[in-house]
């Protein structure tokens, strides 16, 4: 028997854009997920949610599996999606959705904060005058001003990072899967990535983390790079190979880095933490009321597009036109 | 001051001339000069000293010519090879005293007898307190004082000024660091980073500190004083998506605000959603900020100081944080340095830096350098490039 509304499950209850979810509830039967573990959840889509439609969530490759015919769509309410096998979805026939546009500006403005600390060395000084000891001991910075700021993955993320570099004077060179247009580049000269490792003062991550992209940054490339370089991570963490930024942040090899993001959040590796020219955020990359609302509603637009046989606003690369689903 | 022409109309007409061992040549032709800095040029509205009094030269003296002294109240870090390069017009004495009461004394014992010109760096305050009547008269032949250093409030200009004495300052050059220190605490503190940045070092993640951040775009930024380092906050604000507004002693062109609004002061107050303190310090700026001002302003309004500390009345900073009016506030300066209000050492939601404002290699090498070439303009040319504007009088034309 079909549900007279197509049915939602949300793995997490909305926060922010509540005006969204009951503009949603009003077309939709919205249900927020009350398994309280894994087993639990697995008897559950069996029984009460082997009808839904749409699920708004964050969740893992194995749950795909249990989960039944009739779930289509997941909207995936992030903008980085490695924790979701797309691969077994396109095999179910279920589409993902993500929210990348939403995480543009809070990332990018975080990716700011940490390059400005790192390059000017601010992180030390926090310490020290928490400590009672106000600047004593502490070294100078570096202005950004006339610095090379190399960025990797030229995307909506990087894009804006370049913009906002701008005004501080900094000259931004670019390596990406494919070069961009000039207009998209707004004039970054493109590299390869071997010349970006060796050209740039600050190098700043934003490509997805894919089996392609995964420890990019390892011991090799740091090698390669300027001596005293700064590094900064608002991607993924295991984008690079934490242990050897830790040991060559130790050697002096790189002078501070700038971190939103680690291997095995929300584990840091010690060497790193334990070194004071190590800037660091626990992923808090879009963690604004402002960017969650938005994140939620883009979800929830999603899913209900997805329930009413509307066209989706933020199919997943992997699965847009083009590629077989 | 004498123009070129009439100098040279005068040589042609007399039958005897004077000349005047004093009268520096290069004082008889004076051309405006252009600052320039690292990243841009300015054309300088700056008042360029004249030589109002004779400068000291050179006396011939059993066979040798003593240079001017000039004198190094602190220390010099990164222009060291500039400083040692005026031995050639100089003679550099340096300040070895390391308290108020000391100095005096090594005034009197005549060490600094001579002196025209003194460079005074930034930890100079630690020796000789607030440059004031009593220090100048303990130096009576000095004339010009070089302040390395946007910010010049331990100098007491109208005892400099009643004293003969030009003072110049740094402007610009301090620009985009003391700018770029800003945002980085405009941002820290919008985004709530402190807490988390706190608990992350103890093992904990995010852990129950953790409070949503706001982002800046579509915010309200209050700039209090649109002088270079203003304009420069105002220039990156705009970046991340902030609307700005300014309160200055005068309304600027559209050109020099690069658009931002001019409101009045009490407009600021109530309509910013960060506020960022960035005028000097002086008779009528202390506790511009107190406590009838931060009722002014909006609930969870972020407070940004990287001007002076005493600009803000820190007690009744540290009462809006603990009320909730303000949410969060990011500050480089304090009331009294290096003494920190515990109020905010307790407060998780601000974020602190101890003064690094202009600290990093390139801005105060460049610093120094361009105090250092002041004071050689001082020996050679008896006149400083940009005079302090409470000085501006003191300039012709």
């Amino acid at each position: 028997m079909r549900h007279p509304r197509p049915q939602i499950l949300f793995f997490n209850p909305v926060r922010h854009a509540l005006r969204k979810y009951q503009e949603l509830a009003s077309v939709a039967q919205v249900e927020v997920i009350s398994s309280t573990n894994r087993l639990e959840f697995f008897k559950d889509l069996e029984k009460k949610y082997k009808d839904i439609t749409a699920i708004y969530s964050k969740f893992d490759a194995e749950l795909i599996q249990k989960l039944p015919a009739s779930l289509k769509f997941i909207c995936h309410n992030g903008a980085g999606y490695d924790a979701i096998d797309i691969q077994a979805c396109t095999a179910r026939g279920i589409t993902v959705t993500n929210a990348p546009d939403p995480v543009t500006n809070a990332t990018a403005d975080l990716t700011l904060f940490l390059l400005l600390g790192a390059i000017r060395q601010l992180n030390p000084s926090l310490g020290s005058l928490r400590k009672g000891a106000f600047k004593t001991g502490v070294d100078f910075g570096h202005d950004p001003q006339g610095k090379i700021l190399g960025i990797i993955g030229m995307g909506r993320i990087g894009r804006a990072v370049k913009r906002r570099a701008e005004p501080f004077g900094l000259k931004t060179i670019y390596h990406n899967r494919n070069q961009l247009t000039e207009a998209e580049a707004a004039g970054a000269p493109y590299v390869s990535f071997h010349e970006l490792l060796t050209k740039s003062d600050i190098i700043s991550l934003h490509v997805p983390l894919n089996s392609q992209t995964r420890y990019m940054i390892g011991a090799d490339e740091i090698a390669k790079m300027k001596d005293s370089v700064v590094i900064v991570n608002t991607a993924r963490g295991a984008i690079i190979d934490e242990a050897a930024m830790a040991a060559a942040l130790d050697s002096g090899k790189i002078a501070s880095v700038g971190l939103d993001v680690y291997e095995n959040e929300p584990e840091i590796n010690k060497t790193l933490m334990g070194n004071e020219r190590a800037l660091l955020i626990p992923h808090l990359g879009t963690h604004t009321t402002e960017t969650l609302a938005a994140m939620e509603s883009l979800a929830m637009e999603n899913a209900r597009r997805g329930c009413f046989g509307e066209s989706l606003l933020t199919v997943v690369t992997e699965q847009q036109e083009g590629k077989s689903l | 001051m004498i123009h070129k022409e009439m100098f040279l109309s005068v040589l042609r007409t007399s039958e005897v001339l004077f000349v005047f061992p004093k009268a520096s040549p290069k004082s008889l032709c004076h051309f405006p000069k252009h600052i320039k800095t690292r990243t841009r040029s300015y054309h300088s509205s700056r008042p360029q000293s004249t030589n109002t009094k004779p400068v000291a030269t050179g006396i011939r003296k059993m066979g040798s010519i003593q240079k001017p002294k000039v004198l190094l109240i602190g220390s010099i870090t990164h222009a060291k090879e500039e400083w040692d390069a005026l031995k050639d017009v100089a003679d550099p004495i340096v300040v070895k005293s390391t308290n108020r009461s000391d100095f005096l004394a090594e005034a009197k014992s005549g060490a600094f007898d001579g002196v025209v010109t003194a460079f005074r760096s930034f930890t100079s305050m630690s020796i000789t307190g607030q440059f004031d009547s009593e220090i100048l008269s303990s130096i009576p032949t000095l004339r010009f004082l070089c302040q390395n250093g946007a910010g010049y409030d331990p100098i007491n200009i109208s005892d400099c000024t009643s004293a003969g004495v030009q003072v110049c300052n740094v402007p610009i050059i301090a620009d985009d660091a003391t700018s770029d220190t800003a945002i980085f605490l405009m941002l820290g503190a919008l985004r709530m980073f402190n807490p988390c940045m706190a608990t992350l070092r103890t093992g904990e993640f995010k852990g129950p500190a953790f409070k949503l951040g706001h982002d800046p775009r579509g915010k309200v930024l209050g700039i209090l004083g649109m002088g270079g380092i203003g304009r420069e906050v105002a220039r990156k604000a705009g970046v991340f998506g902030m609307k700005v507004q300014y309160y200055n002693r005068k309304k600027l062109s559209e050109e020099m605000s690069g658009g931002a609004t001019y409101v009045g002061f009490d407009e600021l107050l109530g309509t910013s959603d960060v506020l960022s303190l960035n005028l000097p310090l002086n008779a009528n700026t202390r506790h511009i900020i107190s406590t009838a001002e931060f009722a002014k302003m909006k609930q969870d309004v972020v407070i940004v100081n990287t001007a002076r500390g005493p600009v803000m009345d820190e007690a009744a900073l540290v009462e809006s944080l603990e009320s909730g009016k303000v949410r969060s506030a990011g500050l480089d300066v304090y009331e009294e340095e290096p003494k920190i209000h515990p109020g905010l050492i307790k407060n998780p939601n601000v974020i602190l830096l101890p003064h690094v404002g202009t600290l990093t290699y390139e801005t105060q090498k460049a610093m120094e350098v361009f105090t250092i070439e002041n004071v050689r303009r001082a020996v050679e040319e008896g006149r400083l490039n940009g005079l302090v504007p409470e000085q501006a009088h003191l300039a012709k034309s």
